[in-house]
């Protein structure tokens, strides 16, 4: 690989093609779409007519560093980008005056980097470049649907988050990007109604409807939520559980203090039942949390989040507990609390999936 | 359709009637299609997924009628149709023979293609609600409106798709893609941390 020089005396650049090369190679091990396409933009360093250079701090990411240098894929990518046919390429694009045409051998080996290092974004990008995205989307699926058959649920589950993250959004504006998890919209749009019957709160749906409510909101996508929705609803519920924990890895935190919420609850529910008793007078729930809790029926979203938004609205909690646990939203419902709508915890005694994910102990559990 | 007309949006064959129907013939037909989508939509449940599709073929027969009844319009329509479907053509031939026209051609048909799903698709179907007749046969109101726009978009951009599909290879080179190896593939990384 020879080095390239600008023809202009004065302001000689050179390019020294092995910086290129680890570039490059490093572009394609990190899964990393954005960078692997600035390298063939005009203002890329790699391009001796452009003033950038490799040599300054601020490409200094574009650069690997000694644990890079010495990681398989790395090395695996060096070579691809060393071979003859594909060096010689890159050197041809860079030189064109023209946008440049992307070696596929490359950018598929991105797209499936980033597909391991779960960057699904960019690996949606790569595959839509290479017009390859929705068939690759099919076998995951695919993949998926047979781990799911063997009863090798985690790898199923895998399947389904990847291939639902390979998802276009292709109503994005002004140009189709990849669909990206937005769960605190999602929750919103989930608890857009406040609920005026218990058959209204997502956590208090039928069993069957509840599953497909779930599934559908943490795939992101209510096709691959309807494949699951064929199978018996035990495999549903495993597949729930595990979906959840992949999810959210700090899914335990959340069980945590939403059991501390259902105490809560749970106790102005036994304050209510007595209070009724003595005085024959009936009370309501929402008129004993707010006398309870006095002037702020916020502590239960506040204990439910683990924080407190000053004077913080139903929804900006849900927004948070959407963000920091997606599928703990499901659990929850709004309630309005004298002139205040909070957040309080809800679930279903009777079905299986409150139990599976460690929110209620004991046979049967208790609805709050 | 031709696999080369693939992606055109064919107002005609929307409609089910010949490339130079009488104005007559358009509004009998688009009368009777409407009278039974409506009635179809009336009798199933909605669901997100129907509330889309019925959404859809509603905004479709809409725009067909609107721009085949009137001549003027129709004539527009199909010439800017075939005009484009010449300029796949010829830009393919280009790239083929490794033309220096190819990227200039390929420019020029990408702003075309853009323009004409615009057009045909989206402005078109939203301008049709707003249409006496179309509103009087298909109840088009606003609700259906507000939930058009996402629609009528990721419907231009299936076309799009379906076009593109078929074109010449521009931001990357070809590839030759092995579908067993990419199961084996899936299959690995599935099992990585599976």
């Amino acid at each position: 690989m020879a080095k390239k020089t600008a023809g202009d005396g004065a302001a000689e650049k050179e390019v020294d093609p092995e910086l290129t090369a680890r570039a490059t190679a490093k572009a394609v091990c990190d899964g990393d779409f954005v960078n692997f396409q600035f390298l063939f933009s005009p203002f890329s360093p790699a391009r001796k007519d452009s003033p950038e250079r490799f040599e300054s701090e601020k490409f200094d990411h574009l650069l690997p560093d000694g644990d890079c240098q010495v990681a398989p894929a790395f090395r695996a990518a060096l070579e691809v980008v060393r071979s003859e046919a594909v060096w010689g390429h890159i050197e041809q694009e860079l030189e064109a005056n023209r946008p440049a045409r992307l070696p596929w051998e490359l950018l598929l080996m991105l797209a499936d980097n980033a597909v391991r290092l779960g960057k699904y974004a960019s690996a949606a990008q790569a595959y839509e470049l290479l017009r390859i995205r929705r068939r690759m989307q099919a076998v995951f699926f695919e993949q998926a649907d047979a781990a799911l058959e063997q009863g090798a649920v985690k790898k199923a589950v895998r399947g389904y988050l990847i291939a639902t993250g390979l998802e276009y959004d292709y109503a994005g504006f002004p140009e189709p990007l990849p669909d990206v998890p937005d769960f605190q919209t999602r929750a919103l749009m989930l608890h857009g109604e406040y609920p005026k019957t218990p058959e209204d709160c997502v956590a208090l749906q039928e069993p069957a409807a509840f599953l497909r409510t779930a599934l559908g909101y943490l795939l992101l996508d209510a096709g691959a939520a309807a494949r699951i929705a064929e199978r018996p609803v035990d495999t549903q519920v495993a597949f729930l559980k595990e979906l959840v924990h992949q999810r959210d890895p700090e899914w335990r935190e959340f069980v945590h203090r939403f059991r501390e919420a259902c105490d809560m609850m749970r106790d102005l529910g036994k304050r209510l039942t007595r209070s009724t008793k003595e005085d024959g007078d009936g009370a309501t729930l929402a008129e004993e949390i707010e006398e309870q809790l006095g002037e702020d029926p916020r502590q239960v979203p506040a204990l439910l989040t683990g924080r407190t938004v000053e004077g913080g609205e139903w929804w900006q909690y849900m927004k948070e507990l959407a963000y920091e646990h997606p599928a703990a939203v499901l659990f929850v419902s709004r309630q309005l609390v004298g002139e205040v709508e909070t957040l309080v915890p809800r679930y279903r005694a009777d079905s299986p999936v409150p139990r599976e994910l460690g929110l209620v102990t004991g046979a049967a559990g208790v609805h709050p | 359709m031709a696999d080369a007309e693939t992606g055109y949006v064919n107002y005609c064959e929307i409609l089910g009637v010949g490339e130079d129907p009488k104005p007559g013939e358009v509004r009998k037909v688009y009368r009777r299609k409407m009278k039974a989508l409506v009635g179809e939509i009336a009798r199933v449940e909605i669901t997100q997924e129907r509330r889309a599709h019925y959404l859809l073929e509603m905004a479709k027969l809409n725009a067909a009628l609107c721009v085949l009844r009137d001549t003027a319009a129709r004539e527009q329509y199909w010439n800017e149709r075939k005009g484009l479907i010449a300029l796949e053509e010829q830009w393919r031939q280009a790239d083929g023979a490794g033309s220096d026209e190819a990227d200039g051609l390929r420019r020029k048909f990408d702003a075309r293609v853009r323009d004409f799903l615009s057009k045909y698709v989206e402005e078109l179907m939203l301008d049709a609600g707003n249409d006496k007749e179309c509103v009087d046969a298909s109840h088009w109101d606003t609700a259906h409106e507000r939930h058009a726009f996402r629609i009528l978009r990721h419907y231009r951009h299936g076309l799009y798709q379906e076009i593109l599909e078929r074109l010449p290879y521009a931001g990357v080179t070809r590839p030759s893609i092995d579908w067993d190896e990419r199961s084996r593939l899936a299959a690995s990384i599935l099992a990585e941390r599976g």
